[in-house]
């Protein structure tokens, strides 16, 4: 019996563990661990950010679905791989440390044959002063990155509410707390969400929206944008980007650099290398990603963190990592099985692989401080890439090494995104977009890098529709209920 | 002479930024959540999106 054990349980180690316990049957066993109780639709958290859903509409207990789904559940969270074993024992394993099911800071080592790193990111509150610290959010600030904060977020956003029915002006700031930050998608989710709430509340003329980002132009999104064609022309997103914060009134400040959070302060520097300090009455800055932190350790005992991980904590595997300058960047650099190159029984999907390099142009201060977006691999890029390493690893137990590995590269794969800009069932909006591929690819699709007959977008009701049964799909495929298989990634 | 206010325009002249870009006109936001015409787009998008998906694995 092999023994594969899936670090993470998001969107793509869930996704990982459920196929992989699926396909191997009772003849192996899946183990997840992930320091968590519960898993969360991180996508709707925005509706929960505004008071529109609460936290049990985007959560569910995983227990009862790992039990169901033949998975051995272990609700702690990874410290250490040791892939060679240790002094006296050849079996490679993860040591963890329990967070939950009554053994609250017990460690434990848990042996494997394979390992899939799928642990997320660490939200990098630390990496800006006042944002928060390596425990977390801070006050000055909301975040919706999880159930919980978005529920905080909400209750702050009512007080806001309150002040401005009282005749109170607010200033809203919405957007990344870095300069290295991904998932402005979410980010901007949930300033148009709050925009459309305030709208509802009758209290938008007494508030100041303004958004925030690193990115170089409005629409990048971590993707260097996407050019789609409408009505006969092929634009950028910029154009529509633009075209949605003059539409709503949502003034924005791009190139920035959020380096320090005060009490109702954020002080920036912009690409220009100009700084400045924006106030805000409520302020909702994502925090950079990096990797949790896990360590390596040889046989011997010794630190062989650096061999698996890249110094931002993720994991290195099958990319093209030689540094290169922007024009040298190509489709293949990005990686396609998702393997570690150190130890062949080791792999890394979703946010948890390092990227081989960003997918928007980068761009420095003349202070050089870099000031870009830091590739998205959230979403489907997560699912596909979970299952395709859980068909890789299912291949390698079942019919032994030497089996074609599974590939999914983010150069060949498209996403599709929904974004909301407002719920309701008549009267809500969301931008419906797809691009394929993730990231371009200007050898195949001079131009633009992308196919332009699969890479469109559009506002309206029907993206929120979109958006809307995707979260009652997902959380149906998620908790493995009847047909779950069909329901693609 | 009597002011004619389109209220879709006004945001125009909010700031420089703004003025230079597009916004949709008030035949535009309404197409947007036309319910019947947004059924169609809803069918057309999930279409295209399946196709983008199934492309994708």
């Amino acid at each position: 019996m092999a023994r594969l054990v899936v670090l993470g349980g998001g969107v793509s180690g869930h996704t990982a563990a459920t196929f992989a316990a699926k396909w191997l049957g009772s003849a192996h066993e899946v183990v997840v661990v992930t320091p968590n109780s519960q898993w969360n639709w991180i996508p709707s958290n925005i509706w929960v950010g505004v008071g529109d859903m609460s936290k049990q509409d985007v959560v569910f207990d995983l227990a009862p679905v790992y039990r169901k789904g033949n998975i051995t559940y272990k609700q702690a969270k990874a410290i250490s791989l040791n892939p060679e074993g240790k002094e006296g024992a050849d079996t490679p394993f993860v040591t963890i440390e329990y967070t939950g099911q009554g053994k609250e800071g017990q460690t434990e080592e848990v042996t494997y044959d394979y390992v899939i790193n799928a642990t997320g990111p660490k939200l990098n509150f630390a990496a800006t002063p006042g944002l928060g610290d390596a425990n977390g959010l801070g006050e000055y600030t909301v975040s919706v990155c999880t159930a919980d904060h978005a529920v905080h977020a909400s209750h702050e956003l009512d007080r806001c509410i309150e002040k401005m029915q009282k005749g109170e002006r607010q200033k809203f700031l919405i957007g990344t707390g870095h300069g290295m930050c991904t998932c402005q998608g979410a980010a901007f989710e949930y300033a148009f969400n709050i925009e459309s709430k305030l709208r509802k509340a009758g209290v938008r003329d007494m508030a100041d929206i303004k958004w925030i980002s690193n990115e170089a132009f409005l629409g990048d999104f971590g993707m260097g944008g996407l050019h789609m064609k409408v009505n006969g022309y092929v634009v950028s997103s910029k154009l529509f980007a633009e075209s949605l914060y003059a539409e709503r009134n949502v003034d924005w400040i791009i190139g920035a650099h959020v380096n320090k959070v005060e009490k109702g302060k954020a002080h920036y520097e912009l690409l220009d290398g100009t700084t400045g300090v924006e106030e805000f009455d409520f302020a909702m800055l994502i925090p950079p990603f990096a990797g949790v932190g896990l360590k390596a350790y040889g046989k011997d005992g010794s630190d062989i963190t650096d061999q698996l991980f890249a110094p931002n904590g993720l994991m290195k595997v099958d990319a093209d990592y030689t540094p290169k300058p922007y024009s040298e960047w190509k489709a293949s650099d990005w990686p396609r099985t998702y393997q570690s190159p150190a130890y062949k029984n080791i792999f890394a999907v979703g946010i948890a692989f390092n990227p081989p390099h960003l997918i928007s142009k980068p761009a420095k201060s003349p202070n050089g401080t870099p000031i870009n977006p830091t590739p998205p691999r959230t979403g489907m890029p997560a699912g596909i890439t979970g299952k395709a390493v859980a068909h890789s690893v299912c291949d390698l137990i079942t019919k032994g090494e030497g089996v074609q590995l599974h590939e999914a590269s983010m150069a060949e794969m498209g996403a599709a995104c929904v974004a909301s800009a407002g719920r309701g069932l008549l009267t809500g909006t969301a931008a419906a977009m797809t691009v394929y591929p993730v990231v371009p690819d200007f050898d195949r699709f001079p131009g633009t890098g992308r196919d332009t007959d699969y890479t469109f977008g559009e506002i309206g009701l029907a993206g929120h529709w979109i958006k809307q049964v995707l979260h009652y799909l997902f959380i149906y495929k998620a908790k493995l209920k009847t047909g779950w298989t069909l329901i693609p990634e | 002479m009597e002011k004619k206010v389109i209220p879709e325009e006004l945001n125009f002249q909010n700031n420089d930024k703004m003025n230079l870009t597009m916004i949709p006109s008030r035949y535009a936001r309404f197409m947007r959540t036309c319910v019947i015409w947004q059924f169609i787009r809803f069918v057309v998008l999930n279409i295209k999106m399946l196709i983008v998906v199934r492309k994708s694995h």
